[in-house]
């Protein structure tokens, strides 16, 4: 480690990546000091932090480089193109949709830009469940400041507050809940509601035009379209990776071997459990893949007498932290944008004629995204040829779930809304106070009942000082491999409630600055 | 029904027996791929006592993905479910709906494509007994086609699970064609027609700068 050997180009625009195209032979050998699985969140906060500090560091992400300019602001493009699947993810029973980016830069190029600390309520459990003593909010503000700066991080100005939001903010004002507008991680924003599809004018500070041009400015090099298959391992210690380069047409280009001493796996709360999984490590304590988090979400779309335009303005603009805590209920509210092509598909307004009537009027529609802190009591399964989310909403949090579509129903009526439709496979709408309770009781916690989405997956290899409970260390090493780190959502060891963007560059760079540490 | 057809449903009744007592919870248990055997089974003894007309139409040219009764079955769905005619919506003849479709369904995990091949044939044939219509859902007329999503969309979690595949197929395929928003004023891409710039990558933070 000598970072005074390396020369520093600073690269303005785009990214040097190696490509599948760019691959002219069968078979790659290539080392590293640490070679980082994946660049999102955790991958490309890691790879900056380690090759600034004067490490070779290798990236490989098994998704395509996309650079802004081919981005297209076409939501249905966008998921085939940036996300895990084609943006087909979905657990088991198929009634909750995944959706993780894939692609150079991770879900941090297609998600909502919001930014939140963990909650203390959050560490506070993290301190007492799972014996991380150093998570305390004070030890982790430095980390968190770093990230907000390095992010340009800031609360949504006035004129970030589109529409779709300035009534779900009138709305909870005359309810005298509390409403603020988001933190979000974005410079100039041009309000074109795109974020789902990519930001293609680089004003949201995804890792692509941040972390990952850093990193690489420091030497780092990145390769896209290379898919690792194994974490090797000899005498409890990691010595590197195998890999397969895969082209977009599915043909695989070549193999590939990484010699490195340090391994960092930071694929996303799905895939690296399965990677862990498929290289039998890491699991003593019989956590890997256990004790998936996902946040599912709904969104509760409503129609108003003003038309509202929802995919006009920023995507997200406030949100309802009235019932964050547990002891209030334990969900959140937020309000924000979508297209025609989500919008579409988040209600049951009826078949045929009901529905062309409801896409007729979808300008006067807006929604409410609800979350809750759910209970880690999914699993992620390698099933030899396919990976398997089994994930159900765990009876314990059914409650939070409902009370938390209430609220959004209250919220959309007090907004002036003239009818609510809840997002069940079935078609069921509230039109006053007063139908609230009686329309929600129909609802039960079974599969396809209620239509939900997942962008927060997380919890999969957590985090933990018990090496018989959790599969890293409060360092971010593996309990059962030394050099072998997890940066992801996976070491989430409950879920944060919050949208986890901020707390994943955080713990990225905490876990960073342990291995520096340690190296040195 | 005619008279001649009640030997026919009454079979097909019988053949129904394994999925009407496989109950919710072992649906569930097994789910679609579990359950593939036996609504293979009843499926495929449907389709030989209940021949459509519709299968002697040929499959478009260049669908690649959608076997021939799944084709048909979509065929029939894009019309109940988007009846664009009396709209100001874009005619759905005007959008290549289909051809989206079977786009779609090649970009589907292989074991995903599995099960919901399986589902498909489900929902055709179980449109013989279910709702006792005595007939396949791709023959159903308009009113009773709906009555049967409807019915599915409140039924037990296979069927409200297919209600919603099969439209979300076809409400996606038809709303991700750009002809089809200007009639709701979305605005699709708009960084280019608005000359926005791009700004590029961020500069190194300041520690790297000293």
């Amino acid at each position: 480690m000598n970072p005074e050997k390396k020369t520093i180009r600073e690269i303005p625009r785009g990214l040097p990546v190696v490509r599948a195209q760019d691959i002219d032979r069968s078979r790659l050998e290539l080392s590293a000091d640490v070679v980082v699985v994946g660049s999102g969140a955790g991958g490309a906060v890691a790879a900056y932090e380690l090759a600034r500090k004067g490490l070779d560091v290798l990236v490989l992400e098994a998704g395509p480089y996309v650079p802004s300019r081919e981005m297209t602001e076409d939501f249905s493009e966008a998921l085939e193109t940036l996300y895990e699947d084609h943006g087909s993810q979905a657990n088991r029973d198929g009634d909750i949709l995944v959706l993780q980016g894939r692609c150079v830069g991770g879900s941090t190029l297609v998600n909502g830009c919001v930014s939140f600390r963990t909650p203390d309520f959050i560490l506070r459990e993290w301190r007492e469940y799972f014996d991380l003593k150093e998570m305390t909010p004070e030890n982790l503000a430095p980390y968190f400041e770093r990230v907000e700066r390095n992010l340009s991080i800031s609360e949504n100005g006035e004129h970030e507050i589109a529409r779709h939001s300035q009534v779900i903010r009138d709305g909870a004002r005359k309810l005298g809940w509390s409403v603020k507008p988001f933190q979000r991680n974005v410079k100039e924003c041009a309000l074109t509601g795109h974020c789902l599809s990519g930001c293609k004018t680089e004003r949201k500070q995804s890792m692509l035009v941040t972390y990952l041009p850093w990193a690489a400015a420091h030497g780092a090099r990145i390769h896209s379209d290379t898919r690792v298959t194994r974490v090797l391992e000899e005498q409890g210690r990691t010595t590197g990776v195998e890999a397969q380069v895969v082209g977009r047409d599915g043909v695989k280009v070549a193999d590939m071997v990484v010699h490195a001493g340090r391994v960092v796996l930071a694929a996303g709360a799905v895939q690296t459990p399965v990677l862990l999984q498929k290289s039998g490590l890491g699991n003593s304590s019989g956590q890997v893949g256990r004790n998936f988090a996902c946040h599912p979400s709904m969104y509760v779309g409503a129609r108003y007498p003003e038309p509202i335009h929802a995919w006009r303005g920023a995507l997200l603009g406030n949100y309802v932290d009235e019932f964050l805590h547990p002891d209030d209920g334990g969900f959140m509210l937020e309000s924000g944008g979508l297209g025609v092509a989500e919008m579409c598909l988040i209600t049951e307004p009826g078949t045929g004629e009901p529905y062309m009537r409801y896409m007729e009027d979808i300008r006067y529609y807006t929604g409410l995204v609800t979350l809750i802190h759910d209970q880690n009591v999914g699993e992620i399964r390698w099933k030899g040829d396919h990976k398997e989310i089994e994930y159900r909403l765990a009876e314990r949090d059914f409650p939070a779930m409902m009370n938390a579509l209430k609220a959004a129903v209250r919220l959309h009526l007090a907004s002036g809304a003239t009818e609510v439709f809840l997002p069940t496979t079935e078609h069921l709408v509230v039109r006053s106070a007063e139908e609230i309770d009686p329309v929600v009781a129909r609802l039960e916690n079974r599969p396809q009942h209620l239509r939900l989405v997942s962008y927060h997956p997380q919890g999969t290899c957590r985090m933990g000082s018990d090496p018989a409970n959790s599969v890293v260390g409060p360092d971010g090493q593996c309990h059962d491999v030394r050099g072998l780190y997890i940066t992801d959502a996976s070491v989430i060891p409950t879920s944060t409630l919050v949208n986890p963007q901020t707390t994943i560059y955080a713990l990225a760079t905490w876990i960073a600055d342990r291995m520096v540490t340690e190296t040195a | 029904m005619s008279s001649s057809e009640s030997p026919a449903r009454t079979e097909a009744v019988r053949q129904a027996a394994p999925l009407s007592r496989l109950t919710r919870r072992r649906f569930l248990r097994y789910g679609l791929i579990g359950s593939a055997a036996l609504a293979a089974a009843a499926a495929g003894s449907f389709a030989i006592l209940r021949r459509s007309p519709v299968d002697a139409i040929p499959v478009a040219e260049g669908i690649r993905n959608l076997g021939a009764g799944e084709y048909h079955l979509f065929r029939r769905a894009i019309e109940v479910l988007l009846p664009t005619a009396g709209t100001a919506l874009t005619p759905v003849e005007e959008v290549p709906v289909l051809a989206n479709i079977d786009h779609m369904m090649g970009l589907l995990p292989a074991h995903v494509r599995q099960e919901l091949g399986t589902g498909l044939a489900l929902f055709d044939n179980a449109a013989v007994v279910s709702g006792f219509h005595g007939r396949r859902f791709v023959d159903l007329d308009d009113q009773a086609a709906v009555d049967y999503f409807d019915a599915w969309s409140r039924g037990h979690s296979i069927q409200r699970a297919l209600n919603t595949v099969i439209k979300q197929f076809v409400y996606t395929a038809y709303w991700r064609e750009p002809e089809t928003w200007p009639p709701v004023e979305f605005d699709g891409p708009v960084s280019d027609d608005w000359g926005l710039d791009y700004l590029g990558n961020a500069p190194l933070p300041r520690e790297d700068q000293a």
